[in-house]
């Protein structure tokens, strides 16, 4: 027997000590099991994405301060009827839920703010209800996803609810932060005072380096389209739309980018995050996934197929993507970095805040944290029961109340 | 959990294609500890205990390695979606032959000893060519070179077959029930380990639609 065993063990530790994997190469060698596992395979390789994302980064910012140019340009008069309506708290709430439906990125509609503040067309006070809409409507994206596995029930449920669990908490912390920000201004003003330390006093101008560097192509841009014979609000309009092209495009290229980038280091951080469980680490994960990939819709919709398969619970989900909720509010950061104004960057860390001081006070008491499970779970019973509710919450939560409130309150 | 992302590490698919060879090491000890509890006179009691810990340690790893495949679909989308495919019957045909070991071991535990039986040479020839199988298995794993590949699918199909043939011989033996049964049991366990690990091959080398099955349109799995 013992032997056997020897043998046994041998073999045992023979394989073990191969490291040599059966790579790519050998799986297309074979004809069978082809990988694309090294990025290099996936077109480009690292160091040309590398630089392509960098080069992307600036022409985002190229497009944030494009946009503040061409508000700059059109008259006092059409500013303020472009943006009056947004004086109500609630309304702004909801146009900014509607704009981040609109683009499926909560990254490109805050730098949008950003970069509307930054022109000093919209206030710190009214930008702020508009983040906090941003941070609602991006969760529309991963509930898309899940609707991926209606036709299997079990599945369904646990896909639902792990992609409301994100609705219920944007939503609560919208609901505890919004009337305090009203009341009290918590939010912005300590965001402001950090703005201050940081960069000046809001009114003050900002003398930011990467302003410097985005100058010059917008300078260009302009200079073409008053070539061209356009002035005033139409040239303002043409810089605004130039500027949302360029901002949604760059974006939309760096979360692509970047996702080729880092999907083997997602790939091992998610596997190292199944044998270890949720928690503040896991929240932790979400944030450092979302800033990598720029874009917390990437970080959520990536989870809903592992709950949906039960390799997650929703536990597990949950802080994961309140970290993705922080992660994201880097890019309207970095919006910030183009911008003339401190009430950008006040703004920016508004957003950043907001989403700090959710988890602060939602998630360390189990009673109040449990909430957004307790209410993604029972959303995700009905759902199974009668699909119907998943449109009526869809549509409902995300595009008619919005719409409505808009049109009531503006 | 969070310097994972910062580390450089195996990526996804290499990492599981690692473990597969990991899990097959696993499976041979679990065949030979339970063979030799059937065939050496090793004492079920004493080779008990280890065989099911690895057998536990194989089924743990085949459920960590469903996860990790789902994990790779979800960040990586379609693009390999045919090798998340292959990995999850790979990975299922690696824990039946786990099973199947323990299975043989169940022989031993309910008295069965053929060691100083008349065809114990046999027998023994037989445990050899199937436990080297899993080790040459798992080397195709790592290289899986054409030649090699096609030399051990026919030397597979040749021993199926021949393990059938036994079978069917006890099935219609003259012998007393106490020779035939087990025999024809133990027979039938290793015929399912070698059609496992040709399978086991199959998922590495041949189109995702065309795994399971045997060139006659069986089931690698068939129990005729």
């Amino acid at each position: 027997m013992n032997a056997t065993r020897a043998e046994g063990e041998h073999s045992l530790n023979k394989h073990r000590e191969v490291s040599t994997l059966p790579s790519a190469d050998c799986y297309v060698a074979s004809g069978a099991m082809q990988t694309t596992t090294d990025p290099a395979d996936r077109g480009l390789p690292t160091w040309a994405r590398s630089i392509l994302v960098f080069a992307l980064i600036y022409f985002f910012l190229v497009g944030v301060s494009l946009l503040e140019k061409g508000i700059n340009v059109m008259g006092q008069d059409t500013q303020e009827s472009l943006f009056s309506s947004v004086d109500n708290p609630i309304a702004g709430l909801f146009i900014g839920i509607l704009g981040t439906v609109l683009v499926q990125s909560s990254s490109a509609s805050t730098s949008v703010i950003v970069g509307l503040v930054a022109s000093g067309a919209l206030g710190v006070e009214s930008a702020v209800p508009m983040v906090m809409g941003a941070n609602i409507g991006t969760t529309v994206t991963n509930t898309l996803v899940s609707l991926g596995s209606m036709r299997q029930s079990a599945e369904f449920r646990r896909a639902f609810a792990a992609a409301t669990v994100h609705d219920f908490f944007n939503l609560l912390a919208v609901a505890i932060l919004l009337p305090l920000e009203l009341t009290t201004g918590a939010l912005s003003r300590v965001a402001e005072s950090i703005s201050n330390q940081l960069v000046g006093s809001a009114g003050s101008e900002w003398k930011s380096p990467v302003k410097k560097w985005v100058k010059e192509p917008v300078g260009w841009l302009k200079d073409i389209y008053e070539g061209l014979g356009l002035e005033t609000n139409v040239l303002g309009t043409v810089l605004v739309i130039t500027g949302l092209i360029i901002i949604l495009a760059a974006l939309t290229f760096i979360t692509k980018n970047m996702r080729e980038l880092v999907a083997d280091r997602v790939e091992r951080s998610l596997n190292a995050m199944l044998g270890a469980g949720g928690g503040t680490i896991a929240m932790l994960l979400g944030l450092v996934i979302t800033v990598a990939v720029q874009s917390s819709s990437i970080t959520t919709s990536i989870m809903i197929p592992l709950a949906a398969a039960g390799v997650v619970t929703l536990p597990n989900i949950y802080p994961v993507t309140l970290g993705a909720n922080v992660g994201t509010t880097i890019t309207a950061l970095l919006a910030a970095l183009a911008a003339s104004r401190p009430e950008a960057l006040t703004v920016g860390l508004v957003h950043t805040l907001f989403n700090v001081s959710a988890i602060l006070i939602i998630y360390p008491y189990k009673p109040i944290r449990e909430i957004p499970i307790r209410l993604a779970e029972g959303l995700a019973d009905l759902a199974v029961q009668r699909h119907l509710v998943v449109v009526v919450y869809v549509v409902g939560l995300f595009i008619i109340v919005p719409l409505i409130g808009v049109a009531i309150l503006r | 959990m969070v310097m994972s992302f910062f580390r450089r590490g195996e990526t996804g698919i290499d990492a599981i294609a690692n473990r597969t060879v990991s899990m097959l090491g696993d499976a041979r000890h679990s065949f030979d500890l339970a063979s030799a509890a059937v065939l050496s006179g090793a004492d079920p009691e004493a080779v008990g205990a280890d065989v099911r810990d690895t057998d536990e340690r194989i089924n743990r790893a085949e459920q960590e390695m469903r996860g990790e495949l789902v994990v790779h679909a979800a960040v990586h989308g379609t693009e390999n979606i045919a090798v998340v495919m292959s990995y999850t019957l790979l990975i299922k045909k690696i824990e039946r032959i786990g099973d199947q070991a323990k299975n043989i071991l169940d022989l031993a535990d309910e008295g069965i000893s053929l060691a100083g039986e008349p065809d114990i040479d046999t027998l023994l020839e037989h445990r050899r060519t199937i436990s080297a199988m899993m080790s040459e298995v798992a080397d195709l794993l790592v290289d899986p070179e054409e030649e090699r590949v096609t030399d051990f699918r026919e030397r597979a199909d040749v021993l199926r077959r021949e393990l059938e043939n036994q079978i069917r011989g006890y099935m219609h033996s003259e012998e007393p029930g106490s020779f035939a049964v087990p025999r024809a049991i133990l027979y039938r366990y290793w015929k399912r380990i070698v059609a496992n690990l040709a399978g086991v091959i199959t998922s590495v080398t041949e189109p995702l639609q065309h795994q399971g099955y045997l060139d006659e349109g069986e089931t690698d799995i068939a129990d005729d």
